[in-house]
């Protein structure tokens, strides 16, 4: 940072790890977590709050890091999507995504894989229109939605059968 | 022996866990020590001269490495050579610098660049930069433009059209003398904006001590990007080396002759330090196209057959520019008439200037308004004639028994199975039961309206006098390890391609997929190639790949066939990792140690044959025609794509509001390489049709200052905005490509926008309204309707 500009020490948790870094109070979070810490997974696709392809999950909180300051995201524990998978494995979603040709150039999926992973959070039985609804804040020029939709509907599905599966064995030990 | 074995399966997306994790770097992603940033100050005037530009406050500001002109960039650079120059079709030229000289022609053209420390202070010092302007009078409209007393944008030029043309084959006024009804009107199409999710963005860094230039950007089409930037800085093209990291999308913005691309690299130059840029939102939907109006006539029969077609397209293009944005109204004229057998056709295309922002290429490069004003020509002919449209069209489309087919404006269709499509689509969306549902809401008081579209994709294009041709290279090369790199000129805007390419490397070899890996958008690495455009991606780098894997298939097999000691390479296949003798399958190597063996036995084993191991092919598409017919007309496609569309949607006639209720798309793009790839070019295309029908459109204030300049004006469509889209495929391979492939990529917008046009306009015809401009904004059907009841009344 040059001379001239104040700047301020900023302490987050990311991906699990902590860190700090200089920030220009100015920054909007999202340009701080790709040009102060060199996160680079949340992308800048408007600015504005309109297209989600900077989401990140800010204290467990699905969030468009450029509506916030990033001064006002202080000790916060932020998860993007480099913390997806675990241990180099990708979820069952980001598999999904990949089966079904749920992207195109990827430009978008940090908004579309919070917005469905937390869909699945609280619904493992999304119809088309509740999958629609929950991805709706998110803009993707590439795939028409249509594969993204597919996408979500098979994690459901897979994650429904998991469900099942470990039930049944459950029921099979007692 | 060759295979094809992964040819038409849905293989899955090459580093797609990398995509999937963060782990994609786009050009915005790139890191380079020193690495500064570049803002640009653009005008705020539409028309204007520029009396001076007060820089000091801009200098003095925190962080701020250098400060360029316009005025100084003159000595600094060439005017930016143009990717298709008017002038070579018999139009304009226009001088085209990266910075405006001492006239701004459009409120956003660049004026100044800062560069800073960071991008935030190269933003504040840009605002810092001031700008005394003497304003001129402007021209916002064609209209206005062409008035005999307007402004003129280029004190050269005798009036304010580019370029004019006219292709006609047959006698139109004949035909309208001869036959039972003539019909005439005006189709008015908006302006709008390619608007990846990804903007552009360039990162350039000159190397003072090597006196070489590195380029890393957002460009469709690396090497003539070199060519661009080599000939703007007087360097040779040696001297450049342009890398395409992946792209976030594209759909033609992306093609070379932007100021900016040029301007990071004059910056780096003068800082000695890598320069970036990264546009904003507001920056990337300046980007126009498409704006048009159609004057057009028909001429029919009582059985709906139509004997002729005459139409008058004036573009408005903006100011002018050193893309081929311009190039979209002459494909345009050239692709009206799209697939119906009308032998008579007179078109003609003006493009002018007026005081906005220049148009860029965008994805249906003129192919989808000639789309749309052919369904809307169809729609009316069924009007008149008291005909079903679908009838009219099953009259007049091209029948399968008529291929190669030359249409009236000469481009020479290659195959295709028009009415079997339709019935496809006609099946799967229930057509006479739609149809009587309809008469039900209609006595019901509902506005349901059923559209149904044609749409005929020409691709894989080669403007004669663009650097873009329509073929293209590919080199394949096998290392001792056995690992395979296929380097190709064509890119990939993240549809896919390196994957389908990798598909069709790994078969011909029988190597596993894993073992593979696709090169693309590196001038250095890869042969001369041309990118991507056009849909052309499959054909060329496809068909090139296919050639150069075979050529290397061939070394392999005449290799492994020694060591196997069979009579020769056909004797051998290459199959799931192995050479495997034909005549003793229990007979094999592993394909890695006959290229080991290959590479360190050559002078026994590779005698009599060229030792290299790896071959490089072109592909040229066979059915591109520049050698003008008869009456003066080219034929410049590879492949012609087609498409039926069946949209449903209902109007609410208190708000003018549109739903989409369901849509159906039957697409034919020949043999298909990977069925998952290929979906998501048409759904992603059909979603872009419907953005255009409904909701997209850049508008300007009073002054001509762009005012959608963000995603809360600029509407593109969401995935509550679509029903699910039902899409059926059927094949009929060309015969001219290799493997009977033709393009996959704009085929669908077009289509998709007619059909839902015509399908609103079913929707309003019982009450006696009609819209002839899009987008189908709530207001403009609302007007519509309103309208019609005055009349009534009236
Ligand atoms: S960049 Fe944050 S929503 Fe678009
Ligand atoms: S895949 Fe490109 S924007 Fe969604």
């Amino acid at each position: 940072m040059t001379p001239g500009t104040a700047t301020c020490q900023l302490q987050l948790e990311i991906n699990g790890g902590r860190r700090t870094a200089d920030v220009d109070p100015r920054m909007l979070l999202v340009e701080a977590l790709r040009e102060s810490f060199d996160v680079i997974g949340p992308k800048i696709g408007c600015g504005t709050g309109d297209c989600g392809a900077c989401t990140i999950a800010l204290n467990g909180e699905v969030v468009k890091a450029c509506l916030t300051l990033a001064v006002a995201a202080q000790d916060a524990a932020i998860v993007t999507i480099e913390g997806l998978a675990s241990d180099g494995q990708l979820s069952s979603l980001q598999e999904a995504f990949w089966d079904h040709n749920g992207f195109q150039c990827g430009y978008c999926l940090s908004g579309m894989l919070f917005a469905a992973q937390d869909l699945l959070d609280h619904d493992l039985h999304p119809d088309d229109g509740a999958i629609r609804d929950a991805i709706s804040g998110n803009l993707c020029r590439c795939t028409g939605y249509e594969p993204i939709v597919n996408a979500i509907s098979a994690a459901a599905q897979a994650a429904r059968s998991r469900i099942d599966k470990s039930r049944g064995s459950n029921e099979g030990a007692a | 022996m060759v295979s094809d074995g992964l040819l038409g399966a849905a293989v899955r997306k090459q580093n797609g866990d990398r995509f999937l994790t963060g782990r994609i770097e786009y050009t915005g992603d790139l890191r380079m020590a020193g690495m500064a940033h570049m803002a640009v100050v653009r005008s705020t005037h539409a028309h204007a001269r520029i009396v001076a530009i007060d820089t000091e406050r801009a200098r003095a500001l925190p962080g701020v490495i250098a400060l360029l002109t316009g005025e100084e960039a003159l000595g600094l650079a060439e005017p930016i050579p143009h990717n298709l120059d008017p002038a070579g079709l018999g139009g304009q030229h226009a001088e085209i610098r990266c910075l405006a000289v001492d006239r701004v022609v459009y409120a956003g053209e660049p004026v100044a660049a800062v560069v800073a420390e960071t991008a935030g202070e190269a933003l504040a010092a840009a605002r810092a930069v001031t700008v005394a302007y003497e304003p001129l009078p402007a021209v916002l409209n064609a209209q206005d433009a062409l008035a005999p007393d307007a402004a003129l944008l280029y004190p050269g030029w005798a009036t304010n059209e580019m370029i004019a043309g006219e292709t006609a084959d047959g006698d139109f006024e004949q035909a309208a003398l001869d036959a039972d009804h003539v019909i005439d009107g005006e189709l008015r199409i908006q302006r709008t904006s390619a608007a990846p999710m990804e903007p552009r963005t360039y990162l350039a860094a000159w190397d003072e001590r090597a006196q070489r230039l590195s380029w890393f950007g957002t460009t469709q089409n690396p090497h003539p990007m070199r060519w661009v930037l080599a000939v703007a800085l007087r360097l040779s093209e040696s001297q450049v080396h342009v890398v395409a990291p992946p792209l976030g999308g594209a759909f033609g913005l992306k093609m070379h002759g932007h100021p900016e691309e040029l301007l990071v690299a004059i910056l780096s130059r003068m800082t000695g330090r890598p320069v970036r840029w990264a546009e904003s939102r507001a920056e990337c939907l300046l980007a126009a196209g498409r704006e048009q109006r159609h004057r057009y006539r028909a001429a029919f029969d009582a059985d709906g057959r139509i004997r002729g077609i005459e139409d008058e397209l004036v573009a408005d293009h903006g100011a002018a520019a050193a893309g081929p944005g311009w190039g979209m109204a002459f494909v345009a004229s050239l692709a009206v008439g799209t697939g119906y057998d009308v032998q008579c056709c007179r078109v003609t295309y003006r493009v002018v200037v007026t005081n906005r922002a220049p148009w860029s290429g965008v994805r249906g490069f003129g192919k989808e308004s000639a789309n749309l004003l052919m369904e809307t020509i169809v729609e009316r002919v069924a009007e008149t004639t008291g005909l079903d449209p679908v009838e009219v069209r099953r009259r007049n489309l091209v029948t399968a028994d008529r291929f190669p087919y030359r249409t009236a404006t000469g481009l020479d269709l290659d195959s295709g199975d028009y009415h079997s499509l339709l019935d496809k689509v006609l099946s799967k969306v229930g057509y006479t039961d739609a149809r009587e549902r309809q008469a039900v809401q209609r006595a019901a008081g509902r506005h349901v309206g059923i559209g149904i579209a044609f749409e005929l994709t020409p691709e894989g294009a080669d403007i004669p006098g663009a650097l873009v041709g329509g073929y293209d290279t590919t080199t394949v090369k096998i290392a001792p390890t056995g690992h395979v790199t296929v380097l190709t000129g064509v890119t990939s805007p993240g549809n896919g391609n390196e994957t389908a390419i990798a598909q069709l490397v790994a078969g011909r070899l029988g190597v596993p997929l894993e073992l593979l890996d696709v090169v693309q958008g590196d001038s250095s690495l890869c042969p001369y190639g041309y990118g991507n455009l056009s849909s052309r991606s499959m054909i060329t780098g496809g068909g090139s790949a296919l050639l150069a894997a075979d050529e290397l298939g061939q070394k392999l097999r005449t290799v492994a066939a020694r060591m196997l000691e069979a009579t020769g390479p056909d004797a051998v296949v290459l199959r799931d990792g192995f050479a495997i003798l034909v005549a003793d399958e229990g007979h094999a190597i592993p394909i890695g140690a006959v290229a080991h063996a290959a590479h360190t036995l050559a002078f026994i084993l590779a005698l009599g044959i060229d030792p290299a191991m790896e071959a490089t092919c072109t592909y040229r598409p066979p059915n591109i025609r520049h050698l003008p017919d008869e009456h003066g007309r080219i034929s410049p496609f590879a492949s012609f794509s087609n498409a039926v569309h069946a949209a449903i949607v209902e109007v609410d006639p208190e708000t003018g509001v549109t739903v989409l209720r369901r849509h159906v798309v039957g697409h034919d793009c020949g043999t298909v390489v990977n069925p998952a790839f290929v979906d998501g070019q048409v759904y992603g295309s059909v979603c872009a049709g419907i953005g255009l029908a409904l909701t997209e459109e850049l508008l300007h204030d009073a002054d001509g200052v762009l005012r959608t300049d963000g995603f809360k004006s600029y509407l593109l469509p969401r995935a509550t905005d679509l029903p699910q889209i039902e899409l059926l495929h059927q094949c009929t391979p060309s015969p001219f490509t290799a493997l009977g492939m033709k393009g996959a990529g704009e085929s669908g917008l077009g289509g998709a926008q007619a059909a839902i046009f015509n399908a609103i306009n079913d929707a309003l015809r019982h009450r006696g309204a009609r819209i002839d401009a899009l987008p189908a904004s709530p207001a403009r059907v609302f007007a519509a309707l309103a309208q019609a009841d005055q009349a009534v009344a009236a």
